[in-house]
């Protein structure tokens, strides 16, 4: 077990110190704090930091004013995420001209409620559409691994912070991957749920149709603990679901018993780096996984995921298109103004296609209960890079590590990034996917994985 | 009847001119696209052009609509 106060601590270990009274929340909330002013030159995962809140909150907590599964610990929020306060940045310079957050966002009081402490908001991609971590006006979040390296996006600071050990948990989006992808990238566990598991209220839309809210830890207790504390209706977000919280800490050391567990092939076996593949064979062998399964016409799945986010995200910024165009990044500028001039019909044939792949996809889970997949065609690009080199064939960066997250999160089926760190290299990611609202299998796996010391996320 | 099939794309054997695409088609919905902007939007139109390909390929099948989310 860690030290509470360091920065190997998860959340898990710093929640059961404040609960047995071997740590204080304001000692961990002090220590978090040096270790941001520490870490922050070198990672620049924060934007913002509420110090006198956390600090407040610390002794309330230690006062005996709010108990929870959570409590003690420190976590920061990408910064779509409303703190009231705050203006809500999305990693954009024109928003902070908007009105300060009246309230926290939906998630942000939930994890509160559960004992935890937020202690800022995260750096991330310019309106989320981003796969680098990469950001023009507050610079990019820096991988702690290597800092000349991308942490990945748009969840780049939550990625940054949470490796660094800044804090052990973070909250991030993930539209088409940008939970995924930072997560392989900085080496951490990454949960994306069903699509409509958790409240999107008081964050900052991208995608409607794609956008999801999860967390990131360096445990897969971590990922189960704060997931649920997360869960339940919301008649804020329309989308979310009326199903009953399942939690899945009851069920997270089960082992893999009775899970039947297969490979995504075809689409997901080429088109990346030897190191995702190798990744994916490495937690294959260690699941005892052989079989592989297609996922039927995934390539085409990616194609509207790409088509749905380009029209949607382009529609949703078309009025600060039109008005305030020399304010956005010049990453994603002319990428919206190019969504806003695709055809309607793609957008539609998009979505009608979607209910197929679906139905197909859905299929395959009765023959299987996992499948696994890269979850990034690459480890960490340096900073900076436009193109890359993926299978022999040159394409652009940004386009394009998302690749292997955008099929899975086009249908909004669960997953789990779990980390895989090979020797004397960065790290790099796999999807563990289960079908909708069976996060607890994605998880049980996670944590076999880390029990077997094949996944482990230790902080740089 | 298969649900799809790749008989036949809905993609113009010609190359546009997506130049032009952009100029008209900011016009058209009063995007004001400043000169320094337009190479990197039509790009862009390219680039999505090309990543849309496997999904314009594909030829649904009429009763084949989208899954409703609105509930009223």
């Amino acid at each position: 077990m860690s030290d509470p106060l360091s920065k190997a601590a998860t959340a898990s270990e710093i929640a059961r110190a404040v609960m047995s009274g071997k740590a204080k929340a304001s000692a961990v909330v002090a220590a978090a704090l040096e270790r941001i002013a520490a870490a922050e030159p070198t990672v620049n995962a924060f934007t913002d930091i509420v110090a006198e809140r956390a600090v407040r909150r610390a002794a309330e907590i230690d006062a005996g004013r709010h108990l929870g599964p959570l409590m003690g610990v420190p976590f920061a929020v990408k910064n779509l995420f409303d703190i009231a306060g705050l203006p809500t940045r999305a990693g954009s310079k024109i928003n902070l001209d908007g009105p300060k957050a009246r309230r926290d966002g939906a998630l942000v009081r939930k994890l509160e409620a559960a004992g935890a402490i937020l202690v800022g908001g995260l750096n991330m991609g310019e309106y989320a559409y981003d796969f680098t971590g990469e950001n023009a006006h507050y610079g990019p979040s820096r991988n702690p691994h290597d800092p000349t390296r991308m942490t990945g996006g748009s969840s780049g600071g939550s990625g940054a912070a949470v490796a660094a050990g800044e804090v052990p948990l973070a909250l991030g989006s993930d539209t088409n991957g940008s939970i995924r992808v930072p997560a392989s990238l900085c080496g951490l566990f990454g949960l994306k749920p069903t699509y409509g598991r958790l409240s999107r209220a008081g964050s900052f839309p991208f995608v409607d149709a794609f956008d999801h809210l999860g967390p990131l830890a360096r445990s897969a207790e971590d990922l189960a603990l704060s997931f649920d504390a997360l869960q339940g209706w919301d008649p804020d977000d329309p989308v979310c679901t009326d199903r009953d919280i399942e939690p899945t800490v009851p069920t997270l050391h089960d082992g893999i018993g009775g899970l039947r567990i297969a490979i995504a092939g075809d689409y997901f076996a080429s088109g990346g780096e030897p190191e995702c593949f190798e990744a994916v064979a490495a937690v294959a062998r260690a699941l005892g996984a052989t079989r592989t399964v297609v996922l039927p016409h995934a390539a085409a799945a990616r194609s509207a995921a790409y088509v749905i986010t380009a029209i949607e995200g382009a529609q949703l910024h078309l009025p600060r298109l039109r008005t305030r165009a020399q304010d956005f990044d010049p990453d994603t500028r002319e990428r919206f103004m190019a969504g806003a001039l695709l055809p309607g019909s793609w957008y539609v044939k998009a979505q009608r296609f979607r209910r197929h792949y679906r139905a197909e996809v859905l299929k395959l889970f009765n023959e299987v209960d996992i499948i696994l997949a890269p979850a990034t065609p690459c480890s960490a690009p340096r900073l900076g890079q436009v193109m890359m080199t993926i299978g022999g064939v040159e394409l652009p960066v940004r386009a394009n590590l998302g690749l292997f997250t955008q099929p899975i999160s086009f249908i909004g089926l669960p997953v789990v990034a779990v980390p895989i760190r090979p020797p004397g290299a960065m790290p790099i990611g796999v999807q563990v996917i289960a079908r909708p609202h069976n996060e607890a299998a994605a998880l049980r796996v996670a944590a076999h994985l880390e029990k077997q010391g094949v996944c482990v996320a230790a902080p740089a | 009847m298969a649900p799809y099939s790749q008989r036949e794309g809905n993609v113009a054997d010609d190359k546009p001119d997506i130049a032009r695409w952009v100029d008209e088609g900011a016009k058209a919905i009063g995007l004001p696209i400043a000169p320094e902007y337009r190479d990197k939007v039509i790009v862009n139109v390219e680039r999505s052009l090309a990543i849309a390909g496997p999904l314009l390929a594909l030829e649904l099948d009429d009763e084949l609509t989208p899954l409703p989310v609105y509930r009223p």
